[in-house]
Parts: C-alpha cells; structure tokens; sequence
C-alpha cells in the first residue's frame, strides 16, 4: 500500500571539496557571485574572462560530470532562443553592422544576445554547482544559519518531505482510475484528472491537519529548527566571492 | 495504586453536530495497560486526541497524573501523555530521523544535548539506532512505525497512547512491534482491532461503540462473550481457538 517513490534529487554523490563546506557559504557566495555577473559589463574583456575563470574553477571544483553539466544546462535553452531573435530586432540609431539576404543585424543586438547568453549560462552554472553540492536540506539548513524566516524554513522543509508522499498519492489515485479503465488521452481525460486533483487537494489539506495535530500534540510551539550539523570553511570559495566583487567593483571606478 | 488518568462524564460534540462522544468515564492505574476496543467510527480516535487536549473545548473531567486540564497544565499533559497516531507519515516530518525524534523533547524544554540523548535512547528502545541520519520517508512501513513511536518516546511520556498500531504492519513487524511494547514499562493506551494483540499486551480492555463505553473487564472475558463481540462489531480472526483465552 505505501509504496516509497525516491523522487530524484538534484544533489550528486560525488563528494567534491564543495560537498562538505558550510552550506550558509555556499549559497551566500552563489548569490553574490551571480550578483555580480549580472551587473558586469560584457563588453569588458577583463571582466567577462575574470567571470568565466571564476565561474569554471568552481565548476571544476565541484567535479560534476560534463554530461551532467550539459544536461541541467539545457535550462538555459529558453533564454538563448530569445537571445538569437535580438540581434534582428535591437537596435540604437539604426546601427546595422550586416545585411544578409535583406535581414538587417543590429549591433545593440549583438551585445544583447550576447550580454544574455553569458550572464545566463554563467548564472545558470552557478546554480547548477550549488545544487549538485549541497542536499535539500543542507539548503535549508544553510538558509536558516543565513536567518531566513522561522516560517519559511518550516514551508519549505514540509515540501520536501511531503513531495513524495503526494506524489505517491498520486500516482495510486491513478493507478486505481487505470484499473476502472481511464485512459489519460485527450479532452475526455481531462474532466476525471481534474476531479482526481480536487481530491488531492482536499487529501493534503487533510494531511496537513493531521500532520499540525501530531505536532502539536508533541508540544510544538511555533518554532521549527533543524540541528545542528558541522561542516568545513571554505577559504578558497570566499577568495573567489570576494574577486568576483571586487571585479565587478574596479571596473566601475578604473 | 494511584489512578493515574481519570475521566469522567467526557462528552464532545464535533462543530457539525456530529456526537463522537457521550458521558464517557474510566480510570487507569499506574503502570496498567488498557485496550480500546471498537468498530469504526466507535469515537476512539477522537477520545485519544483528548487524551492529548487536542481537540479543545469538551464537557466533562479528565485528569491526567494529577493534572487538571486546563490551559495552564496543558503543555504538562502534553509531556505526560504520548500519543502515536495512525499513520507515521502524519507524525514524521522532519528532514532526518534523529531530528524528528528530537522534535518533541526540544518543544518540552530539553537542552539541545538532553534532547539528542534522549532521541538516540528512544531510538535503541525500538531498534532503529542505526537509522538517524536517515530521510523519515525513505524508510519502510515497519520503520517508520517504530520511529512514531521512538518520536513518542523520547519526551518521556508517563502514559503511551497508540491508535492502531499494527495496521499495515507485515506479520514480523506486527511482532516486533509487540515486544517493544511489552518491554516498556510505562502505562499504555492501545486502541486496536487487532484483538490478539490486545489480548497479548492489556489485561483489560475497554469496549466502545456509538461513543459510549459498551464495556469494561479483562481482554479475555471480553473476547470470549459472543453476544458483546457481535453487538459491537468485534470478531476474532479466523482460527483463533480459545485456548489462547484460557479455555481448553
């Protein structure tokens, strides 16, 4: 009856030196880090390669497989989509770098596409690092050392550890309606698969109360917190923080 | 011996007109271990909710290890009564299990350090020692059972309340299940249709129905009285004999 979906988590095996770092620094560095490509200018040399060393040596240290980079890349796809109509379509006083065929490129065009793809890809793999080095609940963990609300830290644990459970759920609301002959396909699967969600609503609805009542029954009081666990500095993670800053910071003011 | 739970004329009426309880009144000594027998929908989860103070405003007495309740004593009957709900998953919620078993002791006032001793003596209690690093919801049925209970267990509890304990439960669990509870030496609550079990850990066993207590004597007596098992819906599993009861 309760069987246990294993929902796939995006943190890697591997240990890396990334892996065993406070996981407050870690998200704290990403966050700055990805502050700071965001605001970099991408017609600068410096700081476009002074990004990307930084970006790839984190990368490297995290000794996440190239497939698996590549694939969880597959994101960004959205954004470079858009960013391949710019050069077509942006322009400033009509600045036309190229004709081909009629079709007009732009040259604030250009500098936009590329300006997104760079910002984007390096913001992406940034997030693609974190996730890959640091559990569910290291994130949250590292957010409550970061002192994000009591509140939120409880939401977001109570999502972790439900998700399965509901998809579970789900999934033998689905079976038992295959076995009464359900077919998924078309408009007609709609009507069922919607009453079948209301359903769940109300189930996690009814969990949740149920969930609220065990807890208030072993003295809960508003106040959630997880334990405390141990974990490494990370100088050189800091170092990088702290370059990819002050790059951002000496081309402002060179 | 002292009375340790006294209730008496407990009433409790649900907001939608629904009486799950009427004038229900019982006690329990120190160290006893007392079934609730009944069929579904008998008021037996609702009357263990109360136990706790969990439902709120009710009419009637109870009185838990000399505790009144009251808002004041609330959090003291909390302590002293431990309650194990139906299903784990409701009961487990914290990322890793030596977290969710530590949740309890914290909430009651435990430093951090006592709490953890107190997990990881709960969780030797039920076996499930070597699992406290683990995720609650990638454990079986069986373990997250055990560790309800080790949740339970860890803030010291003067009187266990479980609420079917053994359902769902493989028949090696179900008796894993039984020697942890025979083992513990504190006052125990079973609220079960599994009447072997009753019989095997409560000497007495009270018999609700209708919310009303049908009921009050020895497990046995009750198991072996026909017309009261079939007036409240209660039968033995197939091929249970009665010598189990006493009876050749």
């Amino acid at each position: 009856m309760y069987s246990t979906t294993h929902s796939h988590h995006l943190s890697l095996h591997e240990e890396s030196s990334l892996n065993v770092i406070k996981p407050e620094h870690k998200i704290l560095s990403t966050f700055l880090i990805v502050i700071s490509i965001a605001f970099s200018d991408v017609e600068n040399l410096f700081q476009i390669f002074s990004h990307l060393i930084i970006v790839f040596w984190i990368l490297f240290t995290s000794k996440i497989p190239s497939k698996t980079y590549f694939k969880r890349l597959a994101i960004d796809i959205p954004f470079i989509i858009f960013a391949l109509f710019l050069p077509f379509i942006s322009s400033e006083n009509n600045d036309l770098v190229y004709t081909f065929f009629g079709i007009e490129v732009f040259r604030t065009g250009l500098i936009d596409m590329f300006s997104i793809l760079f910002k984007v890809t390096l913001g992406v793999t940034m997030g693609i690092v974190l996730t890959a080095v640091t559990s569910n609940i290291e994130l949250i963990y590292g957010l409550q050392k970061l002192k994000l609300p009591q509140i939120i830290i409880a939401i977001m644990s109570f999502t972790i550890r439900y998700i399965d459970v509901f998809i579970d759920e789900f999934k033998r609301v689905k079976i038992s309606m295959r076995s009464r002959g359900y077919e998924e396909k078309g408009l007609k699967g709609l009507k069922p698969m919607a009453y079948a969600s209301g359903a769940m609503l109300i189930r996690g609805y009814e969990r949740g109360e149920r969930v609220y009542l065990s807890m208030i029954s072993r003295g809960f009081n508003g106040s959630i917190e997880l334990k405390e666990r141990e974990y490494n500095n990370s100088p050189s993670l800091i170092f990088l923080t702290i370059a990819s800053i002050i790059v951002l910071i000496l081309d402002k003011y060179s | 011996m002292s009375k340790y739970l006294k209730i008496n004329k407990l009433s409790y009426t649900y907001p939608d007109g629904h009486k799950a309880l009427k004038e229900i009144s019982f006690s329990i000594e120190k160290g006893e271990s007392v079934a609730i027998l009944g069929p579904n929908g008998a008021g037996k989860t609702t009357l263990i909710l109360h136990l706790n103070g969990i439902l709120g405003k009710l009419t009637g007495e109870i009185e838990v290890d000399g505790l009144e309740y009251s808002t004041e004593n609330i959090a003291k009957i909390r302590k002293t009564v431990g309650v194990v709900f139906q299903d784990p998953d409701d009961q487990l919620f914290m990322p890793t299990v030596l977290e969710d078993v530590m949740f309890g002791p914290k909430n009651f006032g435990y430093s951090n350090e006592e709490s953890e001793k107190n997990a990881i003596e709960a969780l030797k209690m039920v076996g499930m020692d070597n699992f406290q690093d683990r995720a609650p919801h990638h454990l079986s049925f069986g373990q997250k059972r055990k560790v309800a209970i080790a949740t339970v267990l860890a803030s010291k509890p003067k009187l266990l309340v479980l609420d079917e304990p053994a359902s769902n439960l493989d028949p090696a669990s179900r008796r894993d299940l039984i020697k942890i509870l025979m083992n513990l030496n504190i006052s125990i609550i079973l609220v079960t249709h599994d009447l072997p079990m009753a019989l095997e850990i409560c000497d007495r066993s009270l018999v609700l129905n209708e919310g009303m207590i049908k009921e009050d004597s020895l497990t046995k007596n009750i198991l072996k009285n026909e017309e009261l098992m079939k007036e409240n819906r209660l039968e033995l599993p197939y091929g249970f004999a009665l010598h189990h009861l006493g009876e050749e």
